[in-house]
């Protein structure tokens, strides 16, 4: 359904996009994940046809974006990452004016735009201007929009951006119904919502595609770097079992702990088990008479994954990285 | 063409439901008053044989400034919002990437605001009606060919801040280059009355929208000048079709 070779952008000499080739079947939820400025809103503002690409070729549902492009654009349904809306017209002339836009037949626009509005949920403003509308609704009007006349290709930009936890939940589950009918695309920085809708992910870094994989090996990366522990209890006899325990690499006291308790912060050696580790720290900490009250994964953050899925490239170690960001600690402490 | 209806209507109302289109059309149409009061007054108190073969409508239309300096401010504000305010807000990228052409969005967004200029201009059809109802006598060769310059120099001007829209960023660059655009051309044209002779004379006179007024107010149609007319329309108009393209492959 979306097909990309060797897509590339260029701003004079600045390559926001190199060499980025993949394909989103039917049915796919793809999450296009990367750190802001790695070119997502770059790639997908050349999917929906907004950007021309420098070079490379782009097809939709079987039509070249350059060759074919009015009918490309009619297979998809976009949604801009600042969702523009214009201010003046009311959410349902808006959806309407779209619905003509993307020339849906005449009979069928009102049930459409109706349909569509309780899909997303914004009946209840279906009559308020647009410029009254909160982010979060005005979010779900430009999905309303991308989703008129169910194009098979969706294209979303960071959908749930600027949306509270319930609405961040109800656009999941559409996004989730809504896949087995389309190929959808979705870009976002945030790890959890890859996990939580799609069933792949493609990473991208300085404008280059840099891993690709199910979302189970997503999850593989995102294990646990270590545990925050709060104990209570000889802090020097504590670091010190923390560091004798079998597959941990370091422990330090976390410079926020109150004086009561401490938190100390545990790192696994890079090919421990984790959940071992854990067993056994636990099981030392108890039995040296130490008073354990909370455990807890000290999950990789975003950014250390995509450390990690980079590393190759640049020759710079997540490990190293990690006992960089230690020793900082360690300083902090002393 | 594609996107052309939709696109159109969608403008027409955005240029309604702003204050802006309705201050800039009643402040013009204050102006034109007050400007066909002037002149019926003046004609009422003149003797009769001073007035010669000229008439109050002629008087509307022709040898005055009253006609032109209003344009010069009213059609850059109503086109500085086409381009300017989508690209500045964003709306233009649901814009493109709906199934629409340059050209369907182009042409949507001028005869937009050509609607609107031929709207702002008919109320003063009813100075004529007030001219037959006084028993006044009309030529109507007068009246339809000075309405069609008036379209024809407006839809010129329209045309060439659409344009200056597309290539600005925010509204009042936009105005502002339009503004100096279209002044720039209409006092050109009063060059001839400067420039005594020469081809620079011969140039000023065939782009002078005053002389044009002038002749279309006698009931004068002069074809070579609607074809400039035209030109200045269509080109500024392909310019545009042109920068909308630019945008998505620059």
């Amino acid at each position: 359904m979306i097909d990309v070779q060797r897509l590339s952008k260029s701003y004079g000499s600045f390559r926001a996009v190199s060499d980025v080739s993949f394909h989103v079947e039917k049915g796919e939820v793809v999450g296009f994940l990367g750190p802001n400025g790695a070119g997502k809103s770059t790639t997908l503002r050349m999917l929906a046809g907004f950007l021309g690409p420098s070079t490379g070729q782009i097809r939709i549902d079987g039509h070249d974006i350059s060759d074919e492009p009015v009918l490309s654009r009619q297979k998809l349904g976009y949604m801009p990452e600042t969702c523009p809306l214009y201010p003046e017209m009311r959410v349902r002339e808006y959806l309407a004016f779209r619905a003509e836009l993307k020339r849906l037949p005449r009979k069928e626009r009102a049930r459409a735009v109706e349909s569509i509005s309780e899909e997303v949920d914004i009946l209840e403003v279906s009559e308020v201007l647009i410029r009254h509308l909160s982010k979060g609704f005005r979010q779900r009007v430009g999905l309303a929009d991308a989703l008129l006349g169910n194009p098979p290709v969706l294209i979303l930009d960071e959908p749930t951006a600027g949306m509270d936890p319930n609405q961040i939940r109800q656009v999941r589950d559409l996004i989730r119904q809504r896949g087995d009918k389309h190929a959808i695309l979705l870009s976002t920085h945030i790890l959890s919502e890859v996990e939580a809708t799609c069933s792949r992910a493609l990473v991208i870094a300085r404008g280059k595609l840099v891993a690709s994989g199910s979302i189970d090996h997503l999850r593989e990366m995102r294990r646990a770097s270590g545990l925050h522990v709060v104990i209570r209890g000889d802090r020097a006899k504590a670091l010190e079992i923390a560091r004798k325990t079998k597959g941990v690499a370091n422990a330090e006291v976390d410079s926020h702990s109150s004086a009561e308790a401490f938190t100390m912060l545990t790192t696994y050696a890079v090919d421990a088990n984790g959940a071992e580790a854990a067993e056994h720290l636990v099981a030392s900490l108890v039995g040296a008479g130490i008073f354990v009250r909370e455990v807890l994964p000290r999950a990789a953050s975003l950014e250390q994954v995509f450390a990690e899925l980079t590393q190759s490239e640049d020759g710079f170690g997540l490990s190293e990285q990690r006992a960089k960001t230690s020793d900082a600690q360690g300083v902090d402490q002393a | 063409m594609r996107g052309f209806w939709p696109i159109f209507k969608r403008e027409l109302f955005a240029l309604f439901v702003t204050p802006l289109a309705w201050v800039a059309i009643s402040s013009f149409l204050l102006l034109q008053g007050l400007h066909f009061f002037l002149i019926i007054i003046n004609f009422a108190s003149a003797p009769a044989d001073s007035i010669g073969d000229s008439g109050p409508v002629q008087s509307f239309f022709g040898q005055t400034m009253l006609l032109y300096v209003p344009l010069l401010i009213v059609c850059p504000l109503l086109t500085m919002r086409s381009f300017a305010e989508e690209r500045r807000s964003g709306t233009i990228e649901a814009l493109l990437t709906a199934p629409v052409d340059s050209a369907g969005v182009t042409l949507a967004k001028y005869a937009a605001v050509f609607v609107t200029y031929a709207a702002m201009w008919a109320p003063t059809l009813l100075y004529m009606l007030v001219i037959r109802m006084q028993n006044g006598e009309i030529d109507w060769r007068v009246v339809g060919t000075s309405y069609v310059a008036v379209l024809a120099i407006g839809g010129g001007y329209l045309a060439i801040g659409i344009m200056t829209s597309a290539l600005s960023q925010n509204q009042l660059t936009a105005a502002l280059l339009s503004g100096l655009a279209i002044s720039g051309l209409f006092f050109f044209g009063l060059a001839e009355f400067i420039i005594p002779d020469g081809l620079a004379h011969d140039i000023a006179t065939h782009l002078s929208v005053w002389t044009q007024m002038n002749d279309a107010s006698r009931g004068l149609l002069d074809s070579r000048r609607l074809i400039y007319d035209a030109t200045l329309i269509a080109l500024p108009l392909f310019i545009t079709t042109r920068a909308v393209d630019a945008w998505r492959w620059g």
